[in-house]
């Protein structure tokens, strides 16, 4: 059995986090110490990799709960993972489409700005986002 | 009209419905023309289509439904929508 000290050395996180992660229902102390202190088994570390891992992926703390839930669940297969591993991918690419829309408008700012060393007041990028009811892009 | 299940292939809501909601659709109008798109094939017109869960369904190019439809509620939706003339 690990304290919450060993186990956040052993993970490579912070004893807050993983009590924010108990809070939000992803890990549970296998047992108290007769002092009331949590303990931890293996099961935890293997949960706390799995969290860690499927946040690399991107995926949210409560989209990860559904997941360790898919993966304690019987009726449950892989396609249902694969599913969810398909809309997150679906909305990273969004993301992906959203923030180049956002560069793109940047670029044409910056395009637009040929007015070097003249005084803010005459900056054309501050106008632009001084207007208003207009969006930039 | 054109009427576009975004799926993906295993998807066992998309399984399940998708004859359901096909039956519901052809039978609401006449005009419908059905297609299943394979969202793991076609991620960048899913993108396009502002498609973010599956099953979704949209109605001539409109993202309509982002969680499965009971067929009545598609059945709804397809009757509330103007005809398109040819």
């Amino acid at each position: 059995m690990l304290t919450i000290g060993k186990l956040a050395a052993l993970a490579e996180i912070s004893a807050d986090a993983l009590r924010y992660y108990e809070e939000e229902g992803l890990i549970s102390p296998a047992d108290r110490s007769a002092s009331g202190y949590r303990l931890y088994d293996q099961e935890c570390v293997r949960r706390i990799r799995f969290i860690k891992q499927a946040q690399h992926c991107g995926f949210t703390l409560a989209e990860i709960r559904e997941l360790l839930t898919l993966r304690g669940s019987d009726r449950a297969c892989c396609d249902d993972v694969r599913t969810k591993a398909i809309e997150k991918k679906l909305q990273l690419e969004h993301k992906i489409k959203a923030m180049k829309s956002v560069s793109k408008a940047l670029d044409r700012l910056i395009a637009d700005c040929t007015r070097k060393g003249r005084p803010v007041a005459e900056c054309t990028i501050l106008a632009a986002f001084e207007q208003t009811g207009e969006k930039v892009h | 009209m054109k009427v576009e299940l975004f799926h993906a292939p295993g998807c066992s809501r998309c399984t399940a419905a998708r004859e359901d909601l096909k039956a519901a659709a052809t039978a609401a109008r006449a005009d419908v023309e059905w297609r299943e798109v394979n969202a793991l094939d076609e991620m960048d017109y899913a993108v396009e289509r502002g498609v973010l869960s599956l099953p979704s369904i949209v109605i001539d190019g409109e993202l309509v439904f982002s969680a499965l439809p009971s067929p009545q509620q598609l059945r709804a939706a397809l009757l509330r929508r103007p005809a398109v003339r040819s």
